[in-house]
């Protein structure tokens, strides 16, 4: 029946995580993550072909960068109003990552390309076979790759635009039990998982306002990330195995819009600060649908409510040039839970986020510039419930993330 | 100096990342929970899919309430268990894959567990391991409680009863309980509704005995100064062995309904193909059952198949409720509730409303814990097999439903029970 190992391998290059508010993730760029994720005015580096691809032409020359985070986010559960149960999610690690290359056509071309892969939304929640919230969630990963060819013009010395376009690609597996039991009182169980694509665009203005004032705007469109074929496997009695056939299944998760608007100030020669204000369009998640392709009496499409708001997200940072060689970075950031309260379910357990980080670059060599990042994410406790399921409790996230990078200046 | 630094960060994050969360500890308020005595019938028992089983006993939902106790204070809780799992006495129900006499195919049917009972010893008196927390005695009514001699004429009762010349209610305060739960008087009317009405050998008790023999019982109770909680009966007609069967319980291909046609001698019927209300004797009267009336679970479903019940020979009146019968079960309940209601407001005890709760489970359904429960007969997780009496998980549902109640009334904060705990029906 299982013709699909649903718990894929660990590490490797996947980009899986609660890590963000509801499952976005902010960790496209060494520099940005040490900063709070801002990064909209200032282009740092290659890495603001995913931040703001008006940046691009700001770069004089090309440069190929890398970087992943290693996220290792914990989530707990315990019962609500009173009692003694509580429950927390397994440990995991995560490495979201993003490589990016570009630089200008020609020597002081007004044009620049690039190309930027990276992992912008995931998540990944796995608690204990056994536990309570089993019939709820079991186990959830979201996996997702963007790569975004970009291009960017100057249009003088102080406005500079560019746009990418992004084709997506991912993946969704979700397990639960399921409340039918066998004749030794053993749980069934159903299996989802597919592979989605989407398209989307992501597209900036720069503008050097003063000597020492930044702004940037970027718009990253939805992505919606259909699973066109899925594949669904149940484990039940032998008495309802026609009610639950192996069966194709299709679906649609929205990757949302994000809208940002950033300002870098530099303070004096070493000192710069920057801010970002991000508008996340979540109420593009309205509701989770999933049709199968075989229907029985017992299996139906199921229609799950959602019902995400939009949020607002601050981010703020400074950068400090210690030497020429060595820059050290500092930021926070507070990131609103998107999902409302008798929404909130053990499969993303989200909450709002404060976010401190910290950071350091070393250029070990000429060309060669090494990044480190830090960042530790908390939830606010959150008691809340998941109506749908009659599942309540109270909820608090906290997630640890060491990153590295790389970039190379040609 | 700069890798030390980023390590030791790593280090400090590494203890940081573990979410603190602690719940929040249960209480008891002014409840003494140290003696906890349970009060009741089948349902207080823990009898399930049509028996009474030593596992079932386990998951009543005195035993449920008694750990939760446990958490704040609570002491042993004695349950007068069986020795067997079968059923007793008769044999419990279970799912199987069967084939009826008349069946083309065989499917998912409600069948006696077919393996040997292990009874033995089942009537043998425990009462020296006495006394008991949980009294409950399948089939008791409310009036019963102050009938003198009850005990030895119910095979539960004497399984535990120290003596049989006193009234049940003198009986089961042995243990001197400081907390109480009584849910009594389902019988009072589950024995006229589940025979059929009118047809049953067990009438209604009357309204004023009721009401005299619920407020001895609850005299009794609070006589030493036990809190309490008091459970009203449960919207009856709403449970699936009223509702499992549809009212147009034949169903006959072209063929058989033409035959029928061609032979029936009943002026006043002409089946049709699908679905069809069945004949039924009402009293003396021969007539078709009407929309709103119910065709109960006992019915033997392989005689409407094969021997031509409801259509060559009428439905006993035993497993219909006719409207007229419907509406009395109704009415009846109502005026019981009515006094289990002012009863408990008189002795200042908490009262569960296990009326509107039923009947919540019925429409629209109840979902707890990633289980959607509802009054459907199987898969609806609520009930057991027989209909009536709720699974493991339906009375882990009433359990919390009682501790609602209870911390609402006394401000207590006792923790609910982890129905996804307990099993659910099980399939072949």
């Amino acid at each position: 029946m299982k013709k699909h190992v649903l718990i894929a391998t660990t590490l490797a290059l996947s980009s899986t995580m609660s890590f963000g508010a509801g499952y976005q993730l902010n960790l496209q760029g060494l520099r940005q993550m040490a900063m709070g994720g801002s990064g909209t005015a200032v282009p740092w580096d290659m890495s603001t072909i995913f931040y703001n691809p008006g940046g691009m032409t700001a770069m004089d020359h090309w440069q190929i960068y890398g970087g992943a985070a290693f996220v290792m986010p914990r989530s707990k559960y315990v019962e609500s109003p009173t009692g003694t149960y509580e429950a927390e999610t397994q440990s995991q690690t995560f490495v979201p990552f993003s490589i990016y290359a570009g630089g200008p056509t020609s020597w002081r071309s007004p044009v620049s390309i690039g190309v930027g892969i990276y992992t912008p939304f995931g998540n990944g929640v796995k608690w204990d076979d056994n536990w309570r919230g089993r019939y709820v969630s079991q186990e959830s990963y979201l996996r997702t790759i963007f790569i975004q060819p970009t291009v960017s013009y100057k249009f003088n010395e102080i406005v500079s635009a560019g746009i990418g376009l992004i084709y997506a690609t991912g993946r969704v597996e979700f397990r639960r039990a399921l409340p039918i039991t066998d004749e030794n009182g053993v749980d069934g169980s159903a299996e989802l998982a597919g592979n989605g694509h989407g398209f989307g665009l992501n597209a900036g203005v720069h503008i050097n306002a003063s000597e020492k004032v930044q702004i940037g705007f970027n718009f990253r469109s939805k992505v919606k990330m259909d699973v066109d074929r899925g594949y669904a496997s149940f484990t039940v009695p032998s008495s309802l195995q026609t009610a639950f056939p192996y069966t194709a299944f299709s679906t649609s998760l929205p990757m949302p819009m994000v809208t940002s608007l950033g300002i870098g100030y530099a303070v004096n020669e070493c000192l710069t600060l920057q801010g970002d204000i991000n508008i996340t369009g979540w109420s593009a998640f309205n509701s989770l649908n999933i049709a199968y392709e075989n229907n029985t009496p017992q299996l139906q499409d199921q229609n799950s409510e959602r019902n995400y708001r939009n949020t607002i997200a601050l981010r703020a940072g400074g950068h400090y040039t210690v030497s020429d060689r060595i820059a050290v970075m500092a930021g926070a950031a507070f990131d609103p839970s998107p999902v409302r309260d008798g929404y909130v379910s053990p499969e993303l357990p989200d909450a709002n986020r404060g976010i401190l980080s910290a950071g350091l670059t070393y250029k070990a060599f000429e060309r060669w510039t090494v990044m480190g990042a830090l960042e530790f994410v908390s939830s606010i406790q959150r008691e809340s419930s998941f109506d749908e399921g009659g599942f309540k409790g109270r909820y608090q996230t906290k997630a640890f993330a060491p990153g590295i990078g790389i970039s190379y200046d040609f | 100096m700069k890798k030390l630094y980023i390590f030791c960060l790593a280090a400090s994050g590494l203890t940081a990342c573990k979410p603190n969360l602690e719940p929040e500890k249960p209480e008891a308020g002014q409840l003494s929970l140290e003696r906890y005595l349970a009060v009741g019938d089948a349902f207080t028992a823990g009898f399930s899919d049509g028996a009474l089983t030593k596992t079932g006993q386990n998951f009543s939902y005195p035993n449920m309430l008694a750990e939760q106790f446990g958490l704040v204070g609570g002491g042993e809780f004695k349950q007068p268990l069986l020795p067997g799992d079968n059923g007793y006495p008769v044999p419990k129900k279970v799912l199987a894959v069967r084939q009826g006499p008349c069946d083309t195919n065989a499917s998912l049917r409600i069948v006696d567990y077919p393996g040997a009972l292990d009874s033995i010893n089942s009537s043998n008196s425990i009462a020296i391991n006495g006394p008991f927390n949980n009294t409950a005695i399948p089939g008791i009514r409310a009036v019963d409680y102050i009938k003198a001699g009850y005990g030895e004429n119910n095979r539960f009762s004497r399984r535990f009863f120290a003596t049989f010349s006193g009234r049940p209610i003198d009986e089961v305060v042995r243990i001197n309980p400081s907390f109480f739960s009584v849910w009594i008087g389902n019988n009072d009317v589950l024995d006229y509704a589940v025979n059929g009405g009118k047809e049953s050998p067990k009438p209604f008790s009357s309204v004023t005995e009721f009401a005299a023999a619920y407020d001895s019982v609850l005299s009794m109770l609070i006589k030493k100064g036990a809190k309490g909680v008091a459970m009203n009966i449960p919207d009856v007609t709403t449970m699936p062995f009223f509702t499992a069967l549809p009212a147009q319980v034949v169903n006959l291909t072209r063929r058989q309904a033409d035959e029928l046609n061609a032979t029936n001698t009943m002026t006043f019927v002409r089946f049709n193909e699908g679905p069809n209300y069945p004949v039924i004797l009402d009293g003396t009267d021969l007539r078709l059952l009407v929309k709103g009336e119910m065709v109960l679970l006992s019915l033997p479903i392989d005689s409407v198949k094969c021997a031509g019940w409801g259509t060559k020979k009428p439905i006993p009146g035993q497993y219909i409720l006719t409207l007229e019968e419907i509406a009395a079960v109704n009415a009846t309940l109502t005026e019981y509730n009515n006094i289990i209601r002012a009863a408990s407001k008189a002795k200042n005890i908490a009262m569960v409303d296990m009326f509107t709760y039923f009947r919540s489970v019925s429409i629209p359904g109840t979902p707890y814990n990633g289980i959607n429960y509802t009054a459907n007969l199987v898969n609806g997780s609520f009930y057991s097999l027989d209909g009536i009496h709720p699974s493991a998980r339906g009375y882990a549902l009433v359990a919390n439903r009682i501790i609602q109640e209870i911390n609402l009334f006394y401000g207590s904060k006792i923790s609910s029970v982890d129905a996804n705990k307990y099993p659910g029906v099980e399939y072949p």
